[in-house]
């Protein structure tokens, strides 16, 4: 199916709203959702048209004790965490992942003639879980001269929608806010190369993130898109 | 309710969304008082069964409670944005494929979207924002008009209408894809002065 044709967008749009696009094909657009803001904002459009409908329905009463169960869960629950924020559960978690990345590295990193051999790598999981990025760089020490990461591509990419750009993030040590790599574009196997200040860093960051943002990237210098992939850094 | 009323609500609870965000627990309170029973209506309908409805309905709660600071950025009205995320939950829950509903004592409920009986939408006219929609329900074919209704309200699929309504899945397909297409260009007309 090709999903740049506007009129099968909008058709689509409209049967998800209406509640009809159902199954693999309601899980699909919905994924396809989260990488396109345009494809969102139609929906949006669709949402105002029909959900206004609902008022045609009976009000019903809930139980007394739907309300009892979620004050409790209010006073019980910690302040949402932002998702970076929350992603720092996995520093405790990279030991055990270690093993895993080690075979991967072995899969993907290939190493070219004269390129140092990758040090960390952050396998990248979309947001089912499943592999589908790799973010991996060699010692700072050993690529002072030009440092740079490896990005590669181990699971198809969905496509990038027209007007949005991705972007990655490094999500340093302690409690810092994400800081931008820059951005990517859609080949399977890229070199990015690494700002010095981004390079003293990045040996101390423990995940990588990539958001998909508005084109030429985030406008705040923070994530403001949805992320999509994530993954913690890992030492070979 | 007038237009004014109606202004001042969406005012009120936007305002209490934005409490929420700030986790103002009372503002929450009043928001779930004010909302809850046109959103379970609406959880009901889709799901059929009561003990789900309820389940998906906490759910909810808590995710406005936790994205109350979001809804700002949507520029939807209010009752629009928490009525999507409850729709969406629903249908998202159908989906998980042990979670046919079924249920009979729907059907009567069912049987008002006939075509020869506009009860509902006339309630939906006397709701002054949704006029424009009910007028353009109301030049819909009937039957494009009554599978839009059963889906729309009852959660049902494409199959669950062709079902309901005797008729070939294809063709209720297609009094869908229609209806949705004349409604969209009708309401577009209604927007422009």
């Amino acid at each position: 199916m090709k999903y740049d044709d506007p009129r099968l967008r909008d058709k689509l749009a409209a049967e998800y709203v209406l509640g009809t696009l159902r199954g693999q094909a309601r899980a699909r657009f919905q994924s396809l959702m989260r990488y396109d803001g345009a494809l969102r904002s139609v929906v949006k459009d669709w949402e105002s048209r029909l959900t206004p409908l609902a008022r045609a329905g009976t009000d019903i009463a809930p139980p007394e004790r739907v309300w009892q169960a979620l004050s409790e869960r209010l006073t019980g629950e910690p302040h949402r965490l932002r998702w970076w924020e929350s992603l720092a559960l996995w520093r405790g978690l990279t030991a055990t992942c270690a093993a895993f990345a080690l075979v991967l590295a072995i899969v993907t990193g290939v190493s070219r003639e004269a390129e140092p051999p990758m040090a960390m790598i952050a396998v990248m999981n979309d947001t089912q879980g499943r592999p589908a990025m790799t973010v991996s760089w060699p010692s700072m020490q050993a690529a002072r001269d030009r440092p740079f990461l490896r990005v590669r591509v181990i699971q198809e990419h969905p496509v990038m929608a027209p007007g949005t750009a991705w972007e990655l993030w490094m999500l340093p040590g302690g409690e810092s806010n994400p800081v931008s790599l820059g951005l990517i574009t859609t080949d399977v196997d890229q070199v990015m190369e690494l700002k010095p200040e981004l390079a003293a860093r990045i040996e101390g960051a423990w995940g990588i993130a990539m958001t998909v943002e508005p084109k030429g990237g985030s406008p705040t210098g923070q994530p403001t898109g949805p992320m999509v992939m994530q993954g913690p850094c890992v030492k070979l | 309710m007038s237009e004014s009323a109606r202004d001042a609500q969406a005012a009120r609870l936007a305002e209490l969304l934005s409490q929420s965000a700030l986790r103002n627990q009372r503002a929450f309170s009043e928001l779930y008082a004010v909302t809850a029973p046109k959103l379970f209506g609406v959880a009901l309908r889709i799901l059929r069964r009561q003990d789900w409805a309820e389940e998906v309905l906490q759910e909810c709660y808590m995710s406005i409670w936790n994205h109350a600071g979001d809804y700002a950025i949507t520029k939807s009205a209010p009752l629009t944005w928490m009525t999507s995320i409850v729709r969406n939950r629903c249908l998202d829950w159908l989906r998980r494929p042990q979670q046919e509903a079924t249920g009979d004592e729907y059907e009567i409920a069912i049987d008002a979207w006939r075509d020869e009986s506009p009860g509902p939408i006339e309630q939906l006219a006397a709701a002054g924002d949704a006029a424009a929609l009910a007028r353009c329900l109301e030049m819909l074919d009937g039957r494009q008009r009554q599978s839009i209704m059963l889906a729309f309200f009852h959660g049902m699929s494409h199959s669950e209408v062709a079902n309901h309504m005797k008729e070939p899945l294809g063709t209720v397909k297609t009094w869908v894809r229609r209806g949705l297409e004349r409604l969209k260009g009708c309401l577009q007309q209604a927007e422009s002065p």
